[in-house]
């Protein structure tokens, strides 16, 4: 982490704005200052790179949020996200006002806002910034401190001055009384709502869908009673399982097969659900560096799927697998013809899939020194070398749609500019078809499919942004987990 | 030269065949420009899985970048060259940030106690309650006394002293209204003079290396 006291460059950039550009990022939790030791008038940054890299994830919050809850929590977030920190009320209340935009014939009260922030606070998906310790008006560099026990708890919202505002419909909310207790987004409770995400994904997909239901139910199970930065989790015992999945209302086949459902992701080679002991009726926990693990292989083995095909797969499979093994050993027991093994085989070295240990045989004084070529996949380390090039493609795409986008500006804008006038043109009823047309002939067709292919790459390039930070996000899980459980 | 064999010295240390390639053919081809920038690609990528969390995400993501782009908290690097107190204009959380980000002009040397006896009204945002205090004295003190700038000046020591603890190193702040006044606002801060320069490299002497 660097710090930076002051500005280092104000002649470039102009002073001003480095002050409004340091003072925006800090609102939006990306750096965060402190005191110099040396000097406490003075502060020094620090940028917070998960922060950052997170905000690609903004789209995946929202859609969680809204699958887990509905509506009003999702705008509540959304509103957060822009504002990046704010209090209680404010953020109701421009929710207040977005849900009224978007949606006349709904009004939302803000006391079913309050209520909803509430459900978020306590389910921990925001939490609250540190406040101002005592003297810290004082101080040139505010000094902020929290306690534990009140990271999650909502104060009193007043929400009477709010309602009056939203009938006055005011841009802003005046003072008000929680005005010092601010909130923020909690990336880490994000972060292990994603992974939960994944992994009951693949639970769905290694069994069934009822399965995937099966595992959610355990997986919030495990979330209540375990330490989240543990490599594994406490375990629970089969005779809790069985009651959360009566009491929560679970579909009938879940009720009925449970124990079947139960054995089966037990058995299953992914590791989803280990069992450490019998207590209980059994006791089942999950072992998260496992199961990182064996979702990373299979990233890793649908990579080298992709890129090199089949054949090189099974020498890569067949080298994780068997730890160690020589260029012969590897043709005979894949069942590959010698020549083609030799080439993928060097392929795979080439990009680092594989890694070559050499061992010296014995020698006699008279012949040649012969040595063993072993291949052995060092996992860590492949997986560093992928995450490299995930890291460098999600970097290309968005260069590349900023790079689009920035070129054609002058055309988007005048499409965007075209279609708000023809809207509104629609709005009002009596106006002649042809001034409609003509509206619209004043851009080229040609342009017009130009703007269309823009809109599309950048899509696509969005999409692939996301897909690249889902294998991120698995192979970073798999590398923290494991540089824990050692 | 490693390779040499003992005893008889015509073998090398390693086998042939184990390089892959036999007596007979030829060696690798030697390589003679460095590669491709953009190598073509061999097997085409899979295709872009398009499902209802995906279009979620396309429709947000435009919509989240549209808004910040939209809002006050997108910098522009505007022409201005004094700008204004920005202090309402960014919707940031200005108490709970360092003092030195919420000045809005360059420090500037004690360019001399004859600014100091004019009109330096701070223009700092205060509370609602400190500005109506501070009218009400203003009222009273123009009831009062009627030489105006004894009065002014009593208040600006009071204010200084208010507003002590926001100050920076330097104890005199110009104000921007009377920079206007007096006509000379644009040529003092359109050439950045090398007073302003040093100063910084003043005040970073405390902090660690710059990057």
């Amino acid at each position: 982490m660097e710090k930076l006291s002051a500005k280092s460059d104000p002649i470039y950039l102009g002073e001003a704005i480095v002050k409004k550009a340091l003072a925006v990022m800090i609102q939006h939790n990306l750096v965060k200052f402190q005191a110099s030791e040396r000097n406490n008038n003075v502060a020094e940054y620090s940028m917070m790179h998960h922060n950052v890299y997170c905000l690609i994830r903004y789209p995946k919050y929202l859609y969680m949020i809204k699958r887990i809850y509905g509506t009003s929590e999702e705008i509540l977030l959304e509103i957060l996200l822009n504002l990046g920190q704010a209090s209680a009320s404010n953020v109701i209340f421009h929710s207040a006002n977005r849900l009224n935009e978007a949606n006349d014939s709904e009004v939302l009260s803000p006391s079913a806002l309050h209520q909803s922030f509430q459900r978020l606070a306590q389910d921990n998906f925001i939490i609250r910034c540190p406040k101002l310790a005592e003297n810290a008006t004082l101080l040139k560099v505010p000094t902020l401190e929290i306690e534990e026990k009140e990271k999650f708890a909502v104060p009193n919202v007043e929400i009477e001055p709010i309602a009056r505002m939203l009938k006055e419909k005011a841009t802003q909310l005046g003072g008000h009384c929680d005005s010092e207790i601010i909130w923020r987004v909690n990336h880490e409770r994000f972060d292990i709502e994603l992974r939960n995400v994944i992994l009951v994904n693949a639970a769905a997909r290694r069994v069934d869908t009822t399965a995937g239901e099966l595992y959610h139910l355990i997986l919030k199970l495990w979330r209540e009673s375990s330490n989240p930065d543990s490599p594994a989790t406490t375990p629970v015992s089969y005779n809790v399982i069985k009651d959360a999945v009566r009491k929560n209302d679970s579909s009938p086949i879940l009720l009925e097969h449970f124990d079947h459902y139960l054995r089966v992701l037990h058995e299953d080679s992914a590791g989803l659900i280990d069992k450490p002991g019998d207590a209980g009726g059994g006791q089942f926990n999950l072992d998260y560096s496992k199961v990182f693990e064996n979702l990373a292989c299979a990233s890793l083995d649908s990579i080298v799927l992709e890129r090199f095909g089949s054949k090189a797969l099974r020498l890569f499979r067949l080298t994780r697998i068997q730890k160690f093994m020589e260029q012969d050993q590897m043709q005979n027991v894949a069942m590959i013809p010698a020549k083609e093994a030799k080439m993928f085989t060097y392929k795979l070295l080439e990009h680092n899939f594989l890694q070559i240990k050499e061992l010296k045989k014995g020698t006699s004084n008279f012949a040649p020194v012969k040595s063993f070529i072993l291949y052995h996949v060092d996992l860590p380390q492949v997986v560093r070398t992928v995450l490299e090039a995930s890291y460098k493609g999600l970097f290309n795409a968005m260069v590349r749609q900023m790079h689009d986008l920035t070129e054609n500006k002058r055309l988007l804008e005048k499409h965007a500019m075209l279609e708000s006038m023809l809207e509104r043109l629609k709005g009002d009823d009596g106006v002649p078809e042809e001034e409609i047309a003509e509206l619209s002939d004043t851009m080229h067709p040609a342009e017009k499919s130009l703007v269309e292919k823009i809109h599309l790459m950048s899509d696509n390039l969005t999409l692939g942004q996301t897909q690249a930070d889902e294998t991120i996000l698995i192979l970073e899980s798999y590398l923290k987990f494991k540089s824990k459980e050692l | 030269m490693g390779g040499r064999g003992r005893g008889r010295g015509n073998a090398v240390s390693f086998n042939i065949e184990q390089l892959g390639f036999g007596r007979g053919e030829a060696g690798p081809v030697s390589v003679t420009q460095p590669p491709p920038l953009f190598p073509s690609l061999e097997n085409r990528p899979l295709p872009l899985i398009k499902d209802v969390e995906n279009e979620y995400i396309l429709v947000t993501q435009k919509d989240l970048s549209t808004r910040m782009r939209n809002s006050p908290f997108y910098l522009k690097k505007s022409e201005k060259i004094n700008s204004p107190s920005y202090e309402k204009e960014l919707p940031v959380l200005w108490n709970r940030m360092p003092a030195e980000l919420r000045e809005t002009l360059p420090k500037r040397i004690a360019t001399g106690n004859s600014k100091v006896t004019l009109n330096a009204k701070k223009k700092k945002v205060e509370d609602p309650d400190k500005i109506f205090a501070k009218l009400e004295k203003k009222e009273r003190n123009e009831s009062e006394v009627e030489e105006d700038g004894d009065g002014k000046e009593d208040e600006d020591d009071q204010d200084k002293s208010d507003d002590e603890k926001v100050e920076n190193e330097d104890d005199v702040k110009e104000d921007l209204d009377d920079e206007m006044d007096d006509d000379t606002d644009y040529a003092n801060n359109y050439f950045e003079n090398g007073e302003a320069y040093l100063e910084d490299e003043e005040g970073q002497d405390d902090g660690e290396a710059q990057f």
